[in-house]
């Protein structure tokens, strides 16, 4: 006959007996003369089906029966039974309310309006409230920054920050759904803040035409509870994180390159943050951004809209937050993955003891110039560079010198410079040995930074008259050819 | 009414302050007299969340079992669980709530900046929908 150790709490229906032994010659059948023998006790281990409950495990001696033959598993003379609760917790999910502000009234326009997700019980009056409330920060008014730009401000959150300098052109429309042809020209700040007014004229918008440096960022960030990182850059995304746990406040992260996206929220409640993840940025011109590497256009629809489900999740206080998770979208397989994040405990800026405690040099940090897209009109022309001019003044007098293309074959079927050979930056250093030390080389690619590089290779390699076309073919569009389209 | 006596208790804050940022996880042993728990002793157990644990915590149920056989060694039960919520306040949050089990007290402990703040007690109901809140003196 077993014995079943009766935990503290449950001796009150046991006439106070921590042990009982019952007849009985499995695990099953013991349980059952217990719950038989004390009609009170059966239900705080069975359900009225008779299961047991879901945080009730029956250990044999030291052995749970799940791993064993569950009920049936025997029980002998001198086996012990024991019941030992599943316990588990923590302080995720329930969320502390963000905003501090006072829960905002709706008009009955607004109620008329938001009717759809007032009849949500998750959301309700209260939960519009805080969406009204709620203050974010959208960093980048692009690709990730349309559908959130759109969407968060028909969602009903009461004030939104933009930050972005830029001005829309031709090659963002494919994917900054935010903007229109007529657009082309004009500050995507104003651009997007149209946009977002014209659907909903409830909300106010803060434009912020400036670049995010370690000087402004903490000013800009603290007024907004939640900030959204949709920028394509490293020193940027190290800036938005750092500030952000310097500030306390989540950062909603997203990345999007070519046919993949990632997604997570970052510093939110003591979870991990972007340097728990990435310590070191990656070495320069390793990752292309959009610009060189290309995105299809609907993938920063998705992760942008994953963003902004998070931010609206974070303000409503519902639902598992994006935490502690990195979510790898692959739009080719059409398939997510999950990878757990774990927080660093030796991270410099979010572990036990920090190292970085104020605002850094992003761009010295990621080891990248600090006006990397200067347009190419305005670009000097340094030793070692040349202007498309004197490239084309070069080509016209016909010089002896060799012209390089370091770009790959599909951008080279776009558009090309007539007389340049084609060897991609990939596999540049295994032709070297086929140039003359001697000769006049002259590299170009899409805007300067690839040929850059192999200028370089070139000039470790002892060659003496190398030069780079300053601003590429892009350019050479611009003030060469025209009829050279641009990409 | 649940009383922590001094020695567990600073156990407890030691121990939270020791696992700041992550949360830490525990037994509490002690004595009941009908509603009134007093706790002896504070046994650290592992926190075994897979994941981040800076929100999370989970008991492995054989570290209870063995939290079980050491009280009835000293004479004493398990009256209770204890857990921290770095940088947040001490409330029953749903997940502790929907993983908790209505035979014990939960007490939490907040610690902010790494520094104790304040403590609730709390008993989960039988279908795990609400927790009261339980007077808590230490």
């Amino acid at each position: 006959m077993p014995k079943i150790l009766i935990p503290t709490p449950l001796r009150q229906y046991t006439a106070k007996e921590n042990a009982v032994t019952v007849s009985g010659g499995t695990v099953g059948e013991a349980l059952d003369a217990l719950a038989g023998r004390f009609p009170d006790l059966r239900k705080q281990i069975f359900t009225d089906e008779g299961k047991l409950r879901s945080f009730v495990n029956v250990y044999l001696n030291d052995e749970d029966i799940r791993y064993l033959g569950k009920a049936a598993t025997p029980a002998a003379e001198s086996d012990t039974i024991s019941l030992v609760p599943s316990i588990a917790g923590g302080a995720a999910l329930t969320a502390p309310p963000l905003s501090k502000e006072a829960a905002p009234a709706l008009s009955n326009e607004e109620i008329l309006r938001y009717s759809r997700h007032l009849i949500i019980p998750e959301v309700g009056m209260e939960g519009q409230q805080k969406l009204k409330a709620a203050k974010v920060l959208l960093v980048g008014a692009g690709g990730l920054g349309a559908p959130l730009g759109l969407y968060l401000a028909a969602a009903g959150v009461g004030r939104i920050g933009l930050v972005d300098f830029d001005v829309v052109d031709f090659t963002n429309l494919q994917r900054q759904v935010i903007h229109s042809t007529k657009d082309v020209g004009r500050k995507k700040l104003d651009s997007a803040a149209e946009k977002m007014l014209a659907i909903n004229p409830h909300i106010s918008i803060d434009r912020h035409e400036v670049a995010l440096t370690s000087e402004n960022a903490l000013e800009i960030l603290k007024d907004y509870d939640i900030v959204v990182d949709g920028t394509d850059n490293f020193p940027t995304r190290y800036l938005v994180n750092d500030a952000c746990v310097l500030l306390g406040k989540p950062n909603v992260y997203g990345s999007i390159f070519r046919f993949e996206g990632q997604a997570t929220v970052f510093a939110y409640q003591g979870g991990p943050c972007y340097r728990c993840l990435y310590p070191e940025p990656p070495p320069p011109g390793l990752v292309p951004s959009c610009a060189e590497g290309g995105v299809l256009g609907v993938l920063p629809g998705t992760i942008g809209l994953i963003q902004a489900t998070e931010t609206v999740k974070l303000i409503l206080g519902i639902g598992e937050p994006l935490v502690g998770r990195l979510l790898l979208y692959d739009a080719l397989g059409m398939r997510f993955r999950e990878l757990k994040l774990r927080k660093n405990p030796e991270c410099p800026v979010c572990g036990a003891h920090p190292t970085v405690s104020r605002l850094i040099d992003y761009h010295q940090f990621c080891g990248v110039p600090r006006h990397e897209a200067a347009p190419a009109q305005e670009a000097k022309v340094n030793d070692g560079e040349i202007d498309v001019m004197e490239l084309k003044q070069k080509l016209d007098r016909g010089d002896q010198f060799v012209l390089i293309d370091v770009r790959e074959p599909h951008e080279h079927r776009i558009a090309s410079i007539p007389g340049a050979r084609l060897i991609p930056l990939g596999e540049f250093s295994k032709h070297v040995g086929e140039f003359d030390k001697d000769g006049d080389i002259v590299i170009h690619c899409k805007s300067g930074g690839r040929s850059a590089r192999a200028c370089g290779i070139l000039r470790q390699a002892g060659f003496a008259h190398v030069r780079n076309v300053v601003g590429g073919i892009l350019a050479w569009s611009d003030k060469v050819d025209p009829s050279v389209p641009k990409y | 009414m649940i009383r922590i006596e001094p020695g567990p208790w600073k156990a407890m804050l030691a121990h939270a302050a020791e696992i700041y940022p992550n949360e830490c996880c525990g037994a509490m042993l002690g004595v009941t007299d009908g509603d009134d728990k007093t706790v002896r002793e504070a046994l650290r157990l592992d926190n075994a969340f897979a994941g981040a644990q800076a929100a999370r915590y989970e008991l492995r149920p054989e570290d209870l079992l063995a939290a079980d056989s050491a009280a009835r060694a000293h004479d004493l039960d398990v009256i209770g669980i204890y857990h921290s919520h770095p940088d947040c306040d001490a409330y029953f949050s749903k997940t502790d709530l929907e993983n908790s089990c209505p035979w014990y007290s939960f007490v939490v402990l907040s610690v902010q900046k790494g520094e104790f703040h304040h403590a609730n007690s709390w008993l989960p109901n039988f279908d795990r929908t609400e927790a009261a809140r339980e007077e808590l003196q230490y």
